[in-house]
Parts: C-alpha cells; structure tokens; sequence
C-alpha cells in the first residue's frame, strides 16, 4: 500500500512551470529604460559558475613559476586556448572556514565558518551574488536567477538548494532543470491581464489574512521560537515584494531573446544540459531579465554523459587509471564548455553593439580544489564587467581569502561593498 | 550477552589529553610558544579545553595544518608516524565533540515545521487525498533528523508551494459532480502485442527485400531506384535486419503462446512493455488491477516476477517508473489471476506498464539481447506470459467522501450562504489547527476571502476553498506552536500538545479523535494512559510511518539511493530488489518493535523479515506473497540481522565494488556508537596505483601510509573487511572479482582471494564474518546507546546534545530492565519528563 502510494504519486511539477512570483522591476525603469537603452551604456552582470567536485591537480593547475601573461595552459585548460588572453587564472585563494570536504558550494560564495552561531550546528551567510542583486535586481523583472541540477550532493556541492544564500544565510531554491529555467524565463502568461491584476490583490488578501494568524501564533512564544516565527514573516514580506515587482512588470510581456531559443523538451543530462543551460544563462542576460546569475552545475551527470560507470565521488578520489582518466576527461569537457559559454558572450551584442561579454563579470571555480582539497580554490575570472585585468596567470599570496576574489567583483561592477565575508581587501592584481 | 551493570558511559569530554603537551613542547614551541608566536600563533597558552568558540576555532587550524602536512614546516623535526597518529586521532575527536557541545541547544525545543512527510500525511489526514509533495524541499538535515525544529527552515517559494498543494488538494477532495461510473476495462494481451510485433517485422522484411532486389542486379542499377539512397543506406538496412528480425520472427512464428497471449520479451527495442491505458479522464483514486499470467516451464524463478507501474512521460521504451512486483506463481497452462490494488494519483499517467522484472534501464535489456544473439539465440528465454489485463475503477468508499462531508458539515442541499460558509470555515481551521481554536479576527479575515470570490461569481463551494487553502499555508498549521508564558522558555505541555506531540512522533500524523478526546479530558497526562495510547499508536500501521522516516535517517540510508548499480555485474539487485531490499529494514525494525524483541536482534538474529522476492534474492525457498514476513534463517545462511542485510551491504557500495571504508565507519557510526569524524581535508594525496585490477584489501592499505588517514582508517577499514564476502548487492562470494567493463562489455577480470579477518577498534579480533557478526553482537549496549540517542533527537525534535546524558542513562536503565526490548525506549522516552515540556 506505501509502495503504491510512493510511486503513484509522481508530480508533474518537473515539467510545470513554477508560478511567475520572482518576477518584478520598477515600473518607471520600464517605460524609461525600453526608450533610453540605447542611449545608455548596457548594464553590468555578475555571473558565478561552480562545478562541485573539483578538478585534477596535475593537469588543471598552471606551472605556479610561469606567472604573468607568458605562462602554458596546461591540459585540462588546453580547451580554452582560444580565450587565453581574455581570462586570469588565480591560485592559492581559500576559504579558511572550509573543513567540509565534500562541500564545494555551500560556502564558496559565502566564505562562512559552518560553526559561528553557538548551539547551531549549521550557519551560512549572504554570498556574494546576493550582495550584488541587492542593486542589480531593481532594474530587471528576475532580482536574480539561481540555476543547478539535479542530486547536487552528488555533484560534490555539500548542502543548500543552490550556491546562493539570502541575508539571513538560509539557501535560495534553484531551478534545477532546463525546462523550468525556459518556463520562467520566457513563456508567455496565458492568463489576461484584468484576471492577472486581480490575482494579484487577492494574493495580497492571502498575505493579510495569513499574517493575521502569525501574529497570534507570535503571541507567548519563547524568544527562540519567535526567532524562528521570523522566517514566517520574511517569506511573507519577501512576497509582498515581488508582488508589488511583478504588478510593476505586469504590463510588459517577457522579453524574448534575439536568437529563437529552442525550449527544452526534458531529459537533457550531463554535457548536454550543461550546454542547454548555458544558452539559457546567455539569453537571460541578454534580454536582461536578469542582472545576477549563479549557476550550481552538474558534475556526475556530465561524467555519465562522457561514458563514466563511476560516481562523482570516486572520481574524485583518483588512483591513475580508470578514475584520474575520467577526472581529466571531466576537466577538459568543463573547460570546453566554460569556452562555448564565453564564445557565446563573445557573440553576442548588446544594442549598443558592444559584446555581451564585456558587461559580466564570470567566475568559475568550485571549494574544493581537488580529492579532499580545499586550499588552492580553482579560481578563473573573465569577462570585461568588473573591469578585471585578464590574461595573466596570478599566484598570490598562500590563503588569500576567495572573498577577497568577490569583493574585488562586487566592487569592481562599481558596488560599494566594504566586505564580504572573511575578505582582508581587493585583489589587488587584478585590478 | 548481556552485562550485568550498565558501563558508565564515558563522560563525554572535549579536553585534549595531556600527555599532549609534551608532543607540542618538543614539535611547536619553538616557533610558537609565548615568546616566539610566529605567524601569531601561541600554543603554549592554548586551552587544552576545546569547548570554548576561540579555542576549538584555534585547534581546528592546529589540526588543518598537520593533515595538510603544512606543520611542522619541511625542515624541521617531524613526528613519528605513531606520534601523529595517536596525537590526530585524540585531536580530531575532541574536535567533533567540542563542537556538539558548542552547537548544544541546552535542551531548548526550537517550535517545529511539519517537515514533508508529515505534511503529506496531515494533508491526507484532513482531506484524504494524496497530493505530489516534491516541489517541497525534502528538509534532509544532514548529520540529523528532519525532526528538529531548529534545521528546518521555510522561505517564500515554500510558502507559495504550500498554497499550490493546497488548493490541488481541495480540488481533488472536493467533487460536487455525480459519482463517477465504476468501469471494467479488460483487454486481451495478444491482440496490441502480435500488432506492434508484426508492424515492426513487416518493416524489416520489406526493407530486407527491397535491398535483396538490388543486390540481385549485382550494381547494374542505382540504389536509388530501390528506395535507398546509397549502397551504404541498403548495408543498413540489411544490417537492422539480421540483428533484429530473427527475434520478431521467433516472437510471432516460433512462440505459439503468442497465439493466445502476450510473451514478455526482450527483443531488439529493448524489453516488452505490455500497456493497458484506462481513459485519460479518469479520476484520481484507487483502482484494482488484475492480470491473468503464467510462466514458461524451465524459466529462471527470478524471471517469474511481474512489475508495475505507470509510463512517464519522457520514458523510452523497455524503462518505466516502478511501482511494484508481485510473483506469477501460475504456469501457462494452468495461469494465476494476480490482482494487484493501485492507486492512481491526478498527476498520474493513465497508462499502467506491465514487464518481466529487470534492471529499469534500457541500455541492460539491450546488452541481454545482444548476449543472446552471441549464443546463437533469436531473443533472451522467455519467462512470461499474459493471457489477459484488467483494470477496474474508480473504487470509491463514500460518495461524497468522509474528508468532504467532514468539511460541508450539512452537506450542499442546504442554505449555502455566508453563515454556513463561516461555519464551514470556523470547523476547518480548528481541525487544521490540531484543536487550538483560531483568532477571531482571523476568521473575519478568512471568510473575507470567501465574500471576495462570491462577489466575483465564483460558486459557493469554489469560493470556500480560497480561505481552506489559505488556512493550509498558515502558521498554526505549518508549525506544532506551543507557546510559553511571557520571559519563560520552558513549561509542562498542556495534553493537547502531548497528543500532538506523540502522534507526530508515532505516527508522523495529527492525533486521531481518541488520542484528541483523551487529551480533551485530562486523560492522557496519566502514565499508565499514555502507555496504553503508545502501544496503540505503534500497533496501528500507521506507525511504519515513523519506522521508516527515523529508520531512513538514523541508518543514513539515503546512500541506497546514491548509485544505479551496473546491471552486467548485478543483473538482480534491479529496482524491484532494491525496494525489497529498504522495506526490510523498515519491516525489521517493525517486527523487532511490535514483539518487544531485543535490539541486539539487529546485529544477530536467526530470523529475516523478507517478502517473496527477497527471498528468492537470498536463496530462500517457498516463501510465498508480496507482504512480509518473518521467515526462520536457513542452516549455513549468513543472513539475520541488519549486518548481512542487502540495503545495508549495498550502500556500503558504489554500485560497482563494495566499500569496506563504508561499510566499516556504517558499523562504527550505527552499531558501536563511535562515528568517525568527518574525512579531514587537504590531506597529502595517497601514493598512485597504476595496476587496472587491485584489491579492496590492497588500496585500502594505502590508508595505513599516511597518519592523517591512517589514525580513523585503521579502525574502520578492518571491520569493513569483515564484510568483504559480500559483494556490492550483499551477496556471498568467495572471491573478490575485479572488472573492467567498456561500454557493457568486460573487457578483463580478475579475482582475488578474500582475507575477512579483522579486528574491532577496542582489540577484539575475528576471522570471518560470522566471528565478527558475534563480536559485535556482545556489544548491544554500543548500539543501544547510538539508538537512545537518535530517538531522543528524532522525538524531541532538536539536536542530541550533552545535556541529554541524564535522559539517556534513564532510558537506557529503563530499557535495560527490559532485556533492551525496543519498544521500551520508545516507552521510557514519551514517560520521561522531557518529552512532556516544551
């Protein structure tokens, strides 16, 4: 009788389109920013990619004598030869924090210390994506979009339900499929406008009367417990904004990329996804539906998808042979992929003409340096929108905070963050 | 065995030994003690007491640098390999344990969200439907249960999907059309199945002809003229031919079961899928499905089993969603009516899939064919046949439903206005609320909503579902609220809140009217009641509920999911045995519960609870039925206890080898109660290994190089190794068989002798895996202890934390008294006064 129930209660909910909430934009941008765009410079983009398990030492890394402009790429970077002059390759940045060593995002964006919080025995805080949306997310209809995939933990990517974590430090829920991305980005709303104005007010009826019963249920709850009621009346106030955003949007269809955009059927797994969902990341930015994107890719998937029998994990822990084969094979696939998304950016043109790729500021990298490694975080920066300076191989100091990596990008997209994280100051090489 | 005293447990301790101190002095003292501080880094004033933020921050660095080999620095004196050993091992213990006493909640119960089972389960409870919960965040906690009030969070999409599931759920309780029609749809097997067959062995013959007809005019003409457009399209062609019209043939022409029924073969496409499609508008709801099947003389009995279960959309052929498997235990002249009860949820495809149990994947029943086609077979042997399927349903109880006259109280031939709709209202919301009445301004607030969608022309009952939906996504709801007096933090549950409480612990559902009326008339703060409500809350089904959920997590057994296991190495342990293989555990646990049997029953016990298919995996004869039972271990089998249990064994896996360093921390962490802390990072990397065939015993030794791994390794890899012969999938062998396979075919072998000896961490030794299994059997107390503790954790709803060493010691003094009977803890836990505060 369980048995059935389990199993014969699929949802369809994979292949759903999940509610347009996250929707929203100031109204008076809209109407100004449609007639003023071309006048003005195309917006700045941050874009933060993380790939779980890390990478192959050996064969990733470059030679750390070789630093500068002159260096070789090694092997499991040969694929982005093409784009050599246009990326900084940084090694020796760590979060200090980091002990987990099967964690590869939870704190990558974040640099937090698991234990900070006494009697918790998990904490998180803001990442760094989330500081930037805090500005970016005013001017598009998506505050920021979160991608990943499917059985993160798998992947190497430690808990959470993408790389980002919101200001109290609890995770952001990610569309983890193709499909759902395409359904949230670009299909139409079938529903007519008068009968989508008056959904939204009875969602605000919803909201009032829902906090009606919060606030007696707030009523002789311990201090603890009201802590915890806190969560209640930030998601209801976190609602309350998007809706007032999306009745902001709700006039203006969704912007629908230049170059159609095939929509995904479903079923799409390992490098294909990737591909899939790199094309979905390009054509975001470029209708720009969204300034902010973090994307928490799939790592075993994609070694199936290359004809790998092992899991993510014993990759991982490679011997020579049949698992260091697929860790390189696995480096290379990434790297080429990293290279179809920059050739993408490249590609395609703001209206002012200028290439997409000038305007992100795109990090690639995971916490976990490779095996049980978590010192020497792979670190690739590029794209022009933290004004970075690329095509160098930069070593710097041992432990450098990665924070001081999302600073430097926060500020340099023109952010004034004092910190973040553990940061200690800007890289200053790259600036 | 059973001592006589209970052994103190060891006071737990987070301070560092200090025979340490001289190791320190003689190593770092140079460079960092008070004068010195290189780095800014003093240990001679470092706290050898962890328990402190600064200080265990401050070790764990100490501890980083010497598992990255960092310290001391290259040039200096280095520890021996013993040294570092016995010093890593005390440091990284008192490191996990100074942080469970940071991380302490002081017995403190955060107030609880209803994780995603529970609230599955409370939406049935209150509208008996069943409702698609995965767009829920499945509250996983790891290193803890999805219990504990504390880890579980909630944010806005949550809220927005608690308000979608809502109101699918109000739909689909709510019907207001007339009874659906209960219809019987029988199809005869052979009739689609000799169709689909044909069609596709038509295609191939004409192909084959065509390119025949070329091939006579010995190139005179162009292949063009044939239809194909190259001499390379015809080879093709000719190619798919030979490879898949021979087993096409041998279905239609060399079968004659096919005459009169459905043969369940692979062939070429992939495996058989016989489909029976009930129309597409039909209900959600309970449905019996009968098939009328028997199986081919001489077939394996493994073949003999049928699963269910319905079509995804985006499936290929021969890989379906699984959802049972029921044995055919009729031959084809003398067949069985199977009849299998199903439920059909809304979202649900109405097409019901039938197969010969295999592994659900494609690519394996390719390779089955292909093999056969190397033995010179047209197809894989047959094993079963349908003559004929039945579907039959809706099968409704009540009409309307006993959830929906609940709700519309006087039923909808009465004055449907606002009053009633306030009622109707006012009623939902106190049962929803678990008995706590709602606020009235609430209420005003709820039947606004219901005014608002009647002024929109929306139908009475349409317009009631608004604020019922709303009512499921409101905190009184979401959350088990037991609100204190003003500045206090603790007090005396009043008994509806302990009935709330042991429900969810129980039954991870709402209190039923007995427990509420019980709980209404002070009743249940007796605790000779609340022992009688505690037996019967654990003998009703509804408790495997709990069995499962805790059992799921206090066995970390969502590695089981972790892996697809090869199907070339383990064409048996397919999904079906794999489910099999998980509810034994649940069903274990179950037993051991229901009899009051002793814990120790699951390292060692001469007793299975398996079903007929599990059975039939351990080589167990005449066990017969889908349910499970217990069934008396075999003379010379190894089986009995959770140790030689399959799920157990094969999350101990990758899906491919068996992993002694899993499986041996899984007997540390879960039977002894000592769980090894977690994998250190930046650890040297180990010397390679070039050869493509080692041995588990071989590459675990390389843990023994390094100290950093060596100080945990050395204690998990030899109990791991006490279970080597048992393979991936936890069957027997005798050997260890290395393989490496390239696309499905092993390309070389080779086999290694299994050495099971071992010894456990405190010095016991053992040669086999059954001396080991009595080991560990003489250590009940470990276990129970480890058990002790998640109880507390998963009932209590918060962390288990030092502060909890007295409550333990009582349920274990308790239980104890009772031969470790496990429903006693259960017992000592709900009487203890912990679990009546908030």
């Amino acid at each position: 009788m369980n048995e059935q129930r389990r199993t014969f209660l699929r949802s369809a909910t994979a292949l759903v389109a999940l509610p347009l909430m996250e929707s929203s934009g100031w109204k008076r941008f809209t109407s100004v920013a449609s007639a003023t765009a071309s006048l003005n410079a195309p917006p700045k983009r941050m874009v933060c990619l993380g790939f779980g398990w890390g990478v192959t030492r050996e064969s990733w890394y470059p030679d750390r004598n070789q630093v500068g402009a002159d260096y070789e790429l090694p092997a499991g970077l040969q694929p982005l030869a093409k784009h050599k002059n246009d990326m900084t390759v940084i090694q020796n940045l760590s979060n200090q924090f980091s002990t987990e060593a099967h964690w590869g995002s939870t704190f990558y964006l974040t640099g937090a210390n698991r234990y900070a919080e006494p009697g918790q025995s998990f904490h998180n805080s803001i990442s760094a994506d989330q500081i930037a949306a805090q500005s970016f997310g005013r001017e598009t209809r998506f505050t920021s979009l979160q991608l990943g995939c499917e059985k993160a933990a798998n992947s190497g990517h430690g808990p959470g339900l993408s790389m980002s974590w919101n200001r109290e430090g609890k995770p952001i829920a990610g569309l983890d499929n193709p499909v759902d991305v395409y359904s949230k980005l670009f299909s139409g709303e079938k529903t007519p406008l008068a009968q989508r104005q008056a959904l939204l007010k009875q969602k605000r009826s919803v909201l009032d009367t829902v906090m009606e019963d919060a606030k007696s249920v707030e009523r002789g709850l311990s201090k603890n417990d009201t802590n915890k009621l806190t969560e209640y009346f930030q998601s209801i106030r976190d609602i309350e904004n998007r809706l007032s955003k999306e009745e902001q949007w709700l006039e203006v269809p969704k912007a629908q990329p230049r170059e159609e955009i095939q929509e995904p059927v479903g079923g799409d797994r390992g490098a294909d996804e990737l591909k899939v969902m790199y094309d979905l990341l390009v054509a975001a930015l470029q209708v720009d539906a969204t300034r902010v994107i973090t994307y928490r890719q799939p790592v075993e998937s994609l070694i199936k998808s290359l004809g790998a029998t092992i899991t993510g994990h014993n990759m991982s822990h490679y011997t020579s042979g049949v698992r260091k084969a697929v860790s390189e094979t696995r480096d290379r696939k990434q790297s080429e992929l990293f290279g179809y998304l920059i050739d993408k950016l490249k590609s395609t043109r703001e209206s002012d003409g200028s290439r997409l790729f000038d305007h992100v500021a795109l990090s690639y990298g995971s916490n976990i340096n490779s095996i049980h490694y978590l010192t020497n975080c792979p670190t690739i920066v590029t794209g022009g929108g933290a004004g970075f300076k690329l095509g160098q191989h930069l070593v710097v100091e041992k432990d450098t905070p990665l924070c001081n990596l999302w600073l430097s990008t926060l500020q340099g997209l023109g952010l004034s963050a004092k910190s973040h994280g553990d940061s200690t100051g800007v890289i200053k090489e790259l600036i | 065995m059973i001592c006589d005293c209970l052994p103190a447990q060891e006071a737990p301790t987070a301070v560092l030994p200090s025979k340490h101190h001289a190791l320190l002095k003689k190593y770092c003292f140079e460079c960092h003690d008070a004068d010195t501080q290189e780095g800014g880094v003093n240990l001679a004033e470092l706290s050898f007491d962890l328990a402190t933020m600064e200080s265990a921050e401050s070790w764990q660095k100490v501890l980083g640098v010497i598992n990255a080999g960092e310290m001391p620095p290259e040039e200096e004196v280095q520890l021996t390999r013993d040294e570092k050993t016995g010093f890593l091992d005390d440091l990284s213990h008192r490191i996990v344990v100074a942080r469970s006493i940071l991380s302490d909640s002081g017995g403190v119960i955060t107030m609880r969200r209803l994780n995603r089972r529970e609230y599955a389960n409370t939406i049935r409870d209150l509208l008996g439907v069943e409702v698609g919960v995965e767009g829920l965040p499945d509250d996983a906690n790891p290193g803890g249960f999805d219990t504990s009030g504390g880890s579980l969070f909630l944010s806005s999409d949550q809220f927005e999907k608690y308000l979608e599931i809502a109101h699918t759920a109000l739909d689909l309780a709510i019907a207001t059309g007339p009874r659906p029609r209960v219809q019987k749809i029988r199809r005869q097997c052979e009739i689609p199945a000799n169709n689909v067959i044909k069609k596709r062995s038509d295609k191939l013959l004409k192909q084959y002809n065509k390119a025949q007809r070329w091939r006579q005019t010995k190139g005179k003409k162009s292949p063009t003229e044939f239809g194909f457009i190259d001499s390379d399209r015809v080879k093709f062609e000719e190619g798919l031919y030979k490879n898949q019209f021979p087993s096409f043939d041998y279905y239609l022409n060399g079968l004659p079961q096919t005459k009169t029924g459905a043969v369940l073969l692979t062939t070429f496409g992939g495996a058989f899928l016989d489909t029976t499609t009930v129309p597409r508008n039909s209900v959600a709801g309970k449905y019996l499905l009968r098939v009328r099947a028997g199986y081919f003389p001489g077939s394996p009995k493994h073949h003999r089993f049928l699963e269910f279960g319905n079509a995804e959309t985006d499936a290929r052929s021969g890989e379906f969603f699984v959802a049972g498997c029921r044995e055919v235990t009729g031959t084809i002249e003398d067949p069985s009516i199977l009849e299998i009860p199903i439920t059909i949820s809304d979202e649900a495809s109405r097409e019901i899939v039938l197969r010969q149990r295999l592994p659900n994947n494609r690519d394996a029943h390719r390779l089955d064919f292909r093999d056969a086609r190397e033995a010179k077979k047209p197809a894989p042997d047959p094993a079963l046949w349908l003559d004929w399927v039945e579907i039959e349903g809706p099968l409704i109880d009540h009409w309307p439903s006993v959830p929906q006259q609940k709700i519309f109280f006087s039923g909808l031939n009465t004055k449907l206005d606002q009053a009633y709709a306030r009622k109707i209202i006012q009623r939902f919301a106190s049962r929803a609320f678990r008995g706590k009445p709602p606020a009235i301004r609430y209420i005003n607030k709820l039947v606004a909503l219901y005014t608002e969608r009647r002024a929109e022309g929306v139908s009475f009952v349409d317009a009631v579902k608004a604020p019922l939906a709303v009512i499921l996504a409101s905190p009184s709801f979401l959350y088990l609220v037991e609100p204190v007096g003003p500045g206090q933090a603790t007090r005396e549950l009043t008994n509806d809140e302990l009935a709330v409480r042991l429900s969810y612990f129980l039954w991870s559902a709402p209190p039923d009217g007995g427990l509420l009326s019980l709980a209404k008339s002070g009743e249940l703060g007796k605790p000779e009641v609340l022992i009688q409500q505690t037996d019967r809350l654990l003998d009703n089904p509804r408790s495997l509920e709990f069995i499962s959920g805790f059992a799921h997590q206090w066995l970390n057994m969502d590695r089981l999911d972790f892996f697809q296991f090869n199907s070339r190495l383990f064409n048996q342990f397919d999904d079906s045995v794999k489910e099999a293989a998980r509810q034994e555990v649940y069903q274990t646990i179950n037993t051991l519960i229901r009899a009051n049997d002793p814990i120790g029953k699951l390292i060692r016990s001469d007793f299975v609870v398996v079903n007929d298919l599990l059975a039939n995996y351990y080589g167990i004869d005449g066990i017969q039925g889908h349910a499970f039972k217990k069934v008396k271990v075999p003379q010379g089998s190894p089986r009995g206890g959770l140790l030689a249990a399959a799920a157990i064994l094969a999350m101990g896996s990758d899906g491919e080898r068996s992993s002694p360093v899993e499986r041996g921390a899984w007997v540390m962490r879960n039977i002894l109660n000592d769980p090894p802390p977690p994998a250190p990072a930046n650890v040297p990397q180990l010397s390679r290994i070039e050869e493509s065939h080692v041995s588990a015993r071989k590459l675990q030794k390389l843990h023994m190089e390094e100290p950093q791994c060596a100080q945990c390794h050395r204690k998990i890899d030899p109990i791991g190794f006490g279970l080597e012969n048992f393979d991936a999938a936890g069957q027997w062998r005798d050997k260890e068989e290395t393989f490496v396979i390239k696309r499905g075919v092993v390309k070389s072998r080779k086999s290694f002798k299994i050495d099971p000896s071992g010894a456990l961490p405190d010095g016991a030794t053992f040669d086999s895996f059954v001396e080991m299994r009595n080991e560990l059997a003489k250590r009940e107390m470990d276990l129970a202890q480890g058990f002790t503790q998640a109880l507390i954790e998963y009932g209590l709803g918060r962390p288990y934390g030092f502060s909890d060493y007295d409550l333990s010691e009582e349920i274990l003094e308790k239980a104890k008294v009772e031969k470790f009977g496990m429903r006693e803890f259960i017992h000592a836990l709900i009487q203890s006064k912990q679990f009546r505060k908030k």
